[in-house]
């Protein structure tokens, strides 16, 4: 089965979506029961893919190829490396959680519910899965679909604006990058007269510079929306505020980072003088920068706490992103690393406050305070979020970001200062949420009777919390995962970069 | 019997004629009167077919004018069958008053 | 007529006996039977389906090559043969909850695919100008099918007037082409016409003009929106696929074969047109309340699209049309039957909120819906996606970047008013409108699945057609 395991991976939501096509919609339990089946097993089955990686292999593993179209040379061609590897077991478990976590929140439409969710786990293991670009293409913009119509049909008050703005944002970006694919594609068949959408294949072009920039920016507004990178965020806040709890959750641990691994798999390897070009680099330093510190400010400023936490996802993603245009082996491993931890932290704190949500209806900071008396596990689950996402040592966030600043500061010193003060904001507006919301007095009496966690939304946080704490403790695994990959990009991009590291450190002795 | 008058003539009066035609489309508002602006630049066509025909000595240019004849007759009979019945529903022949189609 | 003619020819023939079968019959059938002639008519349709592809096994010039059967006339012909079974499925239910069920309906279909078809097929102008001239008469008088609705009557007015205005520039241009040329065959003219031709190009122009009306493209759009508005939705539906594939057929065959060679004159007018029609029709679509008006608009916008294919000049851009219509002709087809279904009697509900909820009351003709709509944005794994990708594929090869770029970035605005359908139907509690609506009827279902598997079909695999299309491009 190891030659099919990702088709399995990837077409298990689907299967379970074609069986719920004929559960009748009324019985919404038996849809519920089915939907955390399927979502189970989509992650039983990738579970696979994680013990029989093979960490010392350079290249992609588990390849699968077939034909699809081939006047267009369009392959369906899907493997995995180490960054797609950690993302698409992100994926997996976080389709479970989600699920899981879904039992009480949607009692509408259940069943196109649990579809929608299904079809948007195929198309993010797809973007992951897919080596040809083509068919990253159309995994990337299949996601939008269902993601749409769960942010528009179970959403709050203001979903329409926030569907459609997410839909529109996401489209204008993606548009722009097909023509920069298909000028990579024109570019390959002028220099080796044959078609192909393969990344291998497409990564043996070569463009004159010039070009090389244009074709960098057109990939670039298509990942930098998806991110999003300041100034293209602004769909996010609206999107999170009003999808429904899973939809934030999966938005976040998930639907980002498609920006990101864009960046990784595609702007990298296919552009990599665009890639290296001081003023392109030092533009999305500065983009970064300004995320990650942009984001935090308007952290501090806000009363909704959903939106809060939308917006510390900016600032986020603003030190992934530096990570990877540190373009050294530091900022990128750490930036992937950072990419689950964000995953894992922010998708945490959306169920924690999906947990209020449920129970009181608003997400207004200042309804609450001294929910700690009342339910005290509730306040150790969010405590930890909290601090993961904040980054204190032994807890994941602190690994990602330690090592990101690291490769910030190999590149740039300054980088790394601004960096850091983001840091510090991080703590701060994520400290003062908790305080503001769980400690002190019980002030609003809505609040005295709330009942305490359910063994369920245990269930759900519990996972999670020990996922947090192995990270936090002990990476080494992970690092050793990404350690080929990353190097294969920074060979990539940088080339020499290890010579010239090695020489180095020989000098110095 | 055509000896004397060249063929820019002809395909001048059919360039007048048809502009005439366009023009009377455009410009007045009586349903009959622009339909028999369209017949108008139908016939300017065929005197460019007729005299383009004659110059080339070829016979398919009459043939051809026989053709467009036979349309722009299906044509006005479908035609005024459609401007009957807007008018008895209507009661107007101005094309500015049939305006109930907008958003 | 030699058999091989007849053959070539056979699908016109067994449409046009068909139709005047129905004639004759129309009389001797009682009112509630009607149905039966809709029944004579699929089944004519299905033979001159049939008909198309045995004559596709043999191809070639037919009555002294003023016919040509190829992939490409072929591929056309099919195109609006199954836009003519669609569209029997889907008006038979709504002419009959009209009261105005009759044969005449059908017969003016057949009559009308066969001047279509005969266009598909045409290497010949007269032949051409015929062919749309049959299509066209036929539709005027569907168009305004409904008698006593005023606004059926004000349509049918209007495609009549603006109808036969556009037949007559482009009978000039053909008088013209004749004039120069001497010939009115499409390969003896483009043997014979000069590169640097002024008249050729007059010509060229004129003909243009009336193509343009045809095929609603941008600046000649004006009466679409009010033509498709008013006519009876089955209709508009027809209108909107059938005549405008075909018109497109020879467009495309004429522009290539006869002008071939002085391509760089018409270039610029087609590049222009082709951005107007996109922007005028996607950004006139983003205010429209009425469905069938939006629709209207959005077909303008397509047709936009199809231009720009037909502005690359090369055999991936006449594939990328082909594809593209018959991918446009299936979605077209089915948004409007839906709208039709959901407008009742007397089409009093044809307004964007008249949807709402329609996803709660009828789940599978609101995913049906919703599958021509993501299609129409172009969304992957629908056929629409497949046909963008192709025109611009193509636009892109022949360095056509800035309206490559205009064009996508339009395709992006397109989403917004596509979406907003989507949003009512599923995001908004049902209306009066949707509450009372009757359940799907079975020749309405299977006409909505068949144009639904095929929008799926075509954008899942869409090799099969995508190879026949590239085949069948090289014009001659």
């Amino acid at each position: 089965m190891d030659q099919h395991l990702l088709s399995i991976i990837l077409f298990t939501p689907l299967a379970g979506l074609a069986v719920l096509l004929f559960i009748p919609g009324s019985s919404k339990n038996v849809i519920r029961i089915w939907a955390n089946v399927v979502a189970f097993a989509g992650f039983l089955v990738s579970l696979p893919l994680a013990t029989r990686f093979d960490k010392g292999a350079s290249g992609f593993q588990f390849v699968e190829r077939a034909e699809w179209i081939p006047s267009l040379g369009v392959q369906y061609l899907i493997g995995v490396d180490g960054i797609s590897m950690l993302l698409i077991m992100l994926t997996t478990v976080f389709g479970f959680i989600a699920a899981l976590s879904s039992w009480n929140a949607v009692e509408e439409r259940v069943k196109e519910y649990y579809a929608m969710f299904m079809l948007l786990q195929t198309g993010m293991i797809g973007v992951f899965l897919a080596l040809d670009f083509f068919l990253f293409y159309v995994f990337w913009e299949l996601v939008l679909v269902p993601m749409y119509f769960i942010i528009g049909v179970w959403g709050g008050p203001r979903k329409l604006y926030a569907a459609i703005k997410f839909f529109l944002y996401t489209l204008a970006g993606s548009v722009l990058m097909l023509l920069g694919i298909l000028a990579l594609y024109f570019q390959y068949h002028a220099q080796f007269g044959a078609y192909t959408f393969e990344i291998a294949n497409l990564m043996k072009v070569v463009l004159e510079p010039g070009m090389e920039r244009w074709v960098f920016w057109a990939f670039f507004v298509g990942f930098a929306i998806k991110v999003p990178m300041f100034p293209f965020h602004t769909w996010l806040p609206d999107a999170h505020v009003e999808a429904p709890t899973a939809g934030s959750v999966i938005l976040a641990a998930v639907l980002l980072k498609m920006g990101t691994y864009g960046f990784l798999r595609f702007s990298l390897p296919l552009l990599p003088r665009a890639s290296n070009d001081v003023e392109i680099v030092r533009i999305l330093a500065i983009l970064s920068i300004v995320g990650i510190i942009y984001g935090a400010l308007v952290c501090l400023m806000q009363k909704d706490w959903k939106k809060l936490i939308a917006y510390s996802s900016v600032s986020h993603l603003g030190f992934c992103t530096l990570g990877i245009f540190a373009l050294n082996p530091n900022g990128i491993a750490g930036s992937v690393l950072q990419q689950i931890n964000h995953g894992i932290s922010t998708g945490m704190l959306f169920l924690v406050i999906g947990v209020m949500y449920e129970r009181r209806h608003t997400r207004e900071i200042s309804e609450y305070g001294g929910i700690a008396h009342v339910m005290p596990k509730y306040a150790i689950v969010f405590a930890i979020a909290m601090l993961s996402s904040a980054g204190l040592p032994l807890l994941n966030g602190f690994v990602g970001e330690f090592t990101i600043l690291q490769g910030a500061f190999e590149a740039n010193r300054v980088w790394a200062a601004f960096a850091v003060s983001g840091v510090i904001l991080g703590a701060a507006y994520l400290l003062w949420l908790y305080q503001r919301v769980m400690l002190g007095q019980v002030t609003n009496g809505k609040n005295l009777r709330l009942p305490d966690l359910s063994a369920r939304e245990m269930a759900v946080f519990l996972p999670l919390i020990a996922w947090a704490l192995w990270i936090g403790v002990y990476p080494k695994p992970y690092f050793d995962i990404l350690e080929k990959p990353v190097q294969q990009l920074v060979e990539r991009v940088k080339p020499g970069y290890y010579q010239g590291q090695a020489a180095l450190k020989a000098g110095v002795r | 019997m055509m000896t004397g008058v060249p063929l820019s003539w002809y395909l001048i009066l059919s360039v007048v004629l048809f502009s005439l035609g366009v023009a009377g489309f455009l410009f007045r508002r009586n349903i009959i009167t622009i339909f028999m602006s369209i017949e108008l630049m139908l016939n300017a066509v065929n005197l460019s077919f007729v005299s383009f025909s004659y110059e080339l000595k070829s016979v398919n240019g009459h043939l051809y004018t026989l053709f467009v004849m036979v349309v722009a007759a299906a044509e006005a009979a479908v035609g005024l069958a459609i401007i009957l019945t807007v008018f008895k529903n209507r009661g107007t022949l101005n094309v500015d008053e049939l305006n109930s189609l907008k958003n | 007529m030699s058999v091989d003619d007849a053959i070539r020819f056979l699908p016109e023939l067994i449409l046009i006996l068909a139709a005047t079968l129905i004639m004759v019959c129309d009389p001797l059938t009682s009112t509630h039977r009607k149905s039966t002639l809709a029944v004579l008519a699929f089944v004519a349709l299905l033979a001159a389906l049939a008909a198309t592809a045995y004559s596709s096994t043999d191809p070639g010039k037919a009555f002294f090559g003023m016919i040509v059967v190829d992939g490409f006339a072929t591929f056309f012909r099919a195109i609006v043969i199954v836009v003519g079974l669609l569209t029997v499925l889907s008006s038979n239910r709504f002419l009959e909850r009209e009261g105005a069920n009759s044969g005449e309906f059908y017969a003016l279909l057949l009559f009308s695919i066969s001047g279509q078809s005969m266009m598909a097929a045409s290497n010949e102008l007269i032949i051409l100008f015929i062919g749309l001239e049959i299509s066209s008469i036929a539709s005027y008088v569907m168009a305004g099918f409904l008698r006593d609705d005023s606004r059926a009557n004000e349509s049918a007015l209007k495609y009549f007037l603006l109808g036969s205005f556009a037949s007559a520039f482009l009978l000039y241009g053909i008088a013209l082409v004749y004039g120069v040329t001497g010939a009115t065959n499409l390969s003896d003219i483009g043997s014979r016409m000069q590169p640097d031709s002024l008249l050729g190009g007059v010509a060229a122009a004129l003909m243009f003009v009336g193509f343009g009306f045809k095929i609603s493209g941008a600046p000649f759009q004006m009466w679409a929106p009010d033509v498709y508005q008013g006519a009876p939705t089955p209709v508009t539906a027809f209108l909107s696929a059938g005549p405008k594939a075909a018109a497109f057929a020879v467009f495309v065959r004429v522009f290539t074969v006869a002008f071939g060679n002085i391509g760089d004159r018409w270039e610029p007018l087609i590049w222009i047109s082709a951005l107007l029609s996109m922007t005028i029709g996607n950004f006139a679509a983003l205010g429209q309340t009425n469905v069938k008006r939006m629709l209207a608009y959005s077909s303008i916008a397509h047709a936009g699209y199809v231009l720009v294919a037909i502005t690359a000049r090369s055999e991936s851009g006449v594939a990328a049309v082909m594809f593209y219509l018959g991918a446009y002709a299936l979605m077209n087809v089915g948004a409007f039957t839906v709208v039709g279904h959901i407008s009742r009697k007397g089409e009093r509900y044809l307004r964007v909120e008249d949807l709402s909820g329609l996803g709660v009351r009828q789940p599978l003709t609101a995913a049906m819906f919703s599958i021509f709509l993501l299609s129409f944005i172009g969304v992957p794994l629908t056929a629409g996606f497949f046909g963008k990708f192709y025109i611009f594929k193509a636009a892109l090869q022949s360095d056509l970047i800035w309206l490559t770029v205009l064009g996508l970035l339009n395709s992006a605005v397109a989403a917004y008013y596509y979406l907003r359908v989507l949003v009512v139907m599923y995001m908004q509690e049902p209306g009066e409108a949707v509450n009372e609506v009757e359940p799907l009827s079975p020749a309405l279902r299977l006409s909505l699945i068949c144009s639904a598997a095929g929008t799926l079909i075509l954008g899942i695999f869409p090799s099969g057609a995508l190879h026949f299309a590239v085949k069948s491009a090289v014009l001659k």
